[in-house]
């Protein structure tokens, strides 16, 4: 149905790659984005997660639902949008195949599905249904721009309150602020662990840079969620169309700069940074003073000079790195050499 | 001649299609032969004739295309025709494809309908997210545009008057062309007979800084899985591949040049000018104003380069004299505790 080519050539060519492409493309890469119901099924009556608070310990989130993710953050701009995220679950891998935005207004510090939004959920999956998209809600984004990818104490209630009733379920947060900065996705997957579960004691994950007016609300729960392995895959036409996209899309990649874009983000840094050493500051010079247990207290201020440090470092590298694009790009099209450019064309 | 010849053809099985509408006893076994025989016919305008409008293409929307071809492949074994719905901003004649949907259809005796009430439905939803777009066009996969795409077409018309059409050709990826190329309707008076017809569209690739990042992303994660430890390199290779992309572009010119210098190429008067024109603006900016602004922006860089220098200064001082004192205070504690007992 689809080869209504004109040209009985690319009629044959396109055959030949069918040919070849369906025996081994859609048996490893594409075989992916086959929903098989009745398999479906059996995971979910089977209720694998139960036993084991850890179950899924990886997840795979395909181009297209990254992408949107990204631009939907991206379009919220300082505030929080929210969307819901369809797949399907493979032994301990959480498999996203797409997503969708949810008309919620988010305000900076919360995001709560309303009424409204739960019709528009079952509406839209519904929908999606009749396209040829089988997979139900497996989970639900967010953003939080900004300030890093965790969860806080209203997401932590929100996700536990999914977990129990609509397993299964992940929440996954996007930073598209700092997705910009550092020049690369900034994003989380997170599942809770059910109430009064004690995490065997696990090495602290990644450091990350955490405003200060949300410190306290990441210390306060971040040992009541644990995150998962993330990675993405892609169909074999999405391979073959993100090679020659990227055949365009060069353009982009040199006339951008991080520097202009981030300006108020690395401000912002800057003036976090500037609470964060005075406050260590201050615990310096008490410490200085008090002798009785100086041991815990030294430890402690130095922890969080050191924190900031981490920070400091990491700003001014992104800074560096967006100065570094400058000076390639000035030095490509503003040194040319001082041979005068108007009698002298560039080829010799 | 013989485009006079196809044209009249194509009037012919318009007046024929159009009388198989209403249902009448005689075309329906003909009726699947108006899509045969209209696939050894071009409805697209060969001539070049430039757009209406300017076309700007999110990159969201060729992965969007792609995952519902590759879906549905993979559902029923066999690649299937989709069709779906862009929706974007329009400004005037600037025309922005920044999302899209898919849609529902059927086929009845050959002919493609399109399912309306799934439409509506859609378009509430998407209202409601993204209030700013509207519908634009619409998308569906193949090689070139035929008789069929027309039909549908029309039924698109009658949701936005002048729509776009995407056409998206899985199979042929030649080169590094992207197999992606815009249509737009025009109505074409042949022998008095107002025909529709499909001109092809110009566009551009439209690249939000995130969506840059998410598609580089995308792009290089799985394609090279070289864990890169340093930021720098990481940094540096992004900018590494474009500055290649640059060169081979800039050899490509240049072998053109020489190619007609030295003859083996006709003189095209319009490229030479337009290459002239590229080298003349070398260098781009040298007014004392960028130079103000540059070495301000680069004394920035360091000013802050500087402040991070220092505060990592602070804190290993910090830290060795807490070590010390650590050190310090034992011997101490262990003399007072020495003098206490004894």
């Amino acid at each position: 149905m689809a080869s209504t080519s004109t040209d009985s050539q690319s009629t044959i060519a396109q055959k030949t790659w069918v040919m070849a492409n369906n025996i081994e493309t859609l048996a490893s890469v594409d075989d992916i984005y086959r929903y098989d119901k009745k398999q479906q099924q059996d995971i979910l009556a089977a209720k694998p997660w139960e036993k084991d608070p850890h179950f899924f310990k990886d997840i795979k989130i395909s181009a297209l639902a990254l992408l949107k993710m990204v631009m939907h953050a991206r379009s919220g701009g300082t505030l929080e949008v929210m969307g819901l995220l369809l797949g399907k679950v493979d032994a301990n891998t959480m498999l996203v195949m797409d997503s969708f935005a949810l008309p919620v207004e988010g305000t900076e510090t919360r995001v709560n599905a309303q009424a409204q939004a739960y019709e528009y959920m079952t509406a839209y999956i519904e929908a999606a249904k009749q396209v040829g998209r089988h997979e139900n809600a497996i989970g639900w984004y967010h953003s939080h721009p900004g300030y890093g990818c965790w969860l806080s104490g209203i997401d932590v209630s929100t996700q536990m309150l999914n977990q129990n009733f609509q397993e299964p379920f992940v929440a996954i947060v996007i930073d598209p602020v700092r997705t910009i900065s550092a020049g690369k996705v900034c994003l989380g997957a997170f599942r809770t662990y059910p109430k009064g579960y004690k995490p065997a004691n696990e090495e602290p994950s990644e450091y990350q840079t955490i405003p200060l007016n949300k410190i306290e609300d990441f210390g306060v729960h971040c040992k009541q969620y644990y995150s998962l392995e993330v990675s993405y895959f892609k169909s074999s036409l999405d391979r073959r169309l993100l090679d020659s996209l990227w055949n365009k899309y060069w353009v982009n990649t040199l006339s951008s700069s991080s520097l202009i874009t981030n300006a108020d983000y690395t401000t912002g840094q800057i003036f976090d940074l500037s609470d964060k050493l005075e406050q260590s500051e201050v615990c310096l010079g008490r410490g200085g003073f008090i002798v009785a247990g100086t041991d815990h207290h030294e430890k402690r201020t130095e922890d969080k000079l050191g924190k900031a440090t981490k920070d400091a470092c990491k700003t001014t590298i992104e800074v560096i790195h967006g100065l570094m694009a400058q000076m390639i790009k000035d030095r490509l099209f503003n040194s040319v050499s001082g041979r005068p450019s108007a009698c002298a064309p560039m080829i010799e | 001649m013989s485009s006079a010849d196809r044209i009249d053809f194509e009037m012919e099985v318009e007046v024929e299609s159009a009388s198989s509408g209403p249902p009448v006893d005689l075309p329906n076994p003909t009726s699947p032969a108006p899509p045969a025989t209209g696939n050894t016919k071009s409805v697209v305008v060969t001539t070049a004739t430039s757009g209406s409008v300017t076309v700007s293409l999110h990159p969201l929307v060729i992965m969007n295309v792609s995952e519902h071809w590759t879906r549905l492949r993979a559902q029923e074994g066999s690649p299937q025709t989709v069709i779906g719905a862009l929706i974007g901003k329009q400004k005037g004649r600037n025309i922005e494809v920044m999302n899209s949907f898919e849609l529902v259809f059927s086929v009845i005796d050959g002919d493609i309908v399109i399912d309306r009430d799934y439409y509506n439905l859609k378009e509430e939803q998407f209202k409601q997210v993204f209030s700013d777009m509207d519908f634009l066009g619409w998308y569906t996969t193949g090689d070139t545009p035929t008789e069929r795409d027309i039909a549908v077409h029309r039924q698109i018309c009658d949701i936005n008057e002048c729509p776009v059409m995407l056409m998206l050709n899985p199979a042929g990826i030649k080169g590094d062309q992207l197999p992606v190329v815009l249509y737009e309707s025009v109505i074409d008076v042949v022998n008095g007979r107002a025909t529709m017809l499909l001109a092809p569209l110009s566009y551009t690739l439209a690249a939000e800084e995130a969506e840059r990042i998410g598609v580089d992303h995308v792009a290089r994660v799985s394609s090279g899985e070289a864990a890169l430890n340093s930021l720098v390199a990481e940094h540096l290779t992004a900018q590494r591949s474009a500055i290649k992309m640059l060169v081979s572009r800039v050899r490509a010119v240049l072998a053109t040049v020489r190619a007609i210098r030295d003859g083996s190429l006709p003189p095209r008067p319009a490229l030479l000018r337009e290459a002239k024109a590229l080298s003349n603006r070398l260098p781009l900016l040298t007014s004392q104003q960028f130079r103000t602004h540059f070495y301000n922006q680069c004394n920035d860089v360091a000013l802050m380069t500087s402040l991070g220098t220092i505060t990592k200064g602070c804190n290993a001082i910090n830290q060795l004299v807490n070590r010390f004192n650590v050190l310090y205070d034992r011997q101490g504690m262990g003399r007072r505790m020495r003098g206490l007992f004894f």
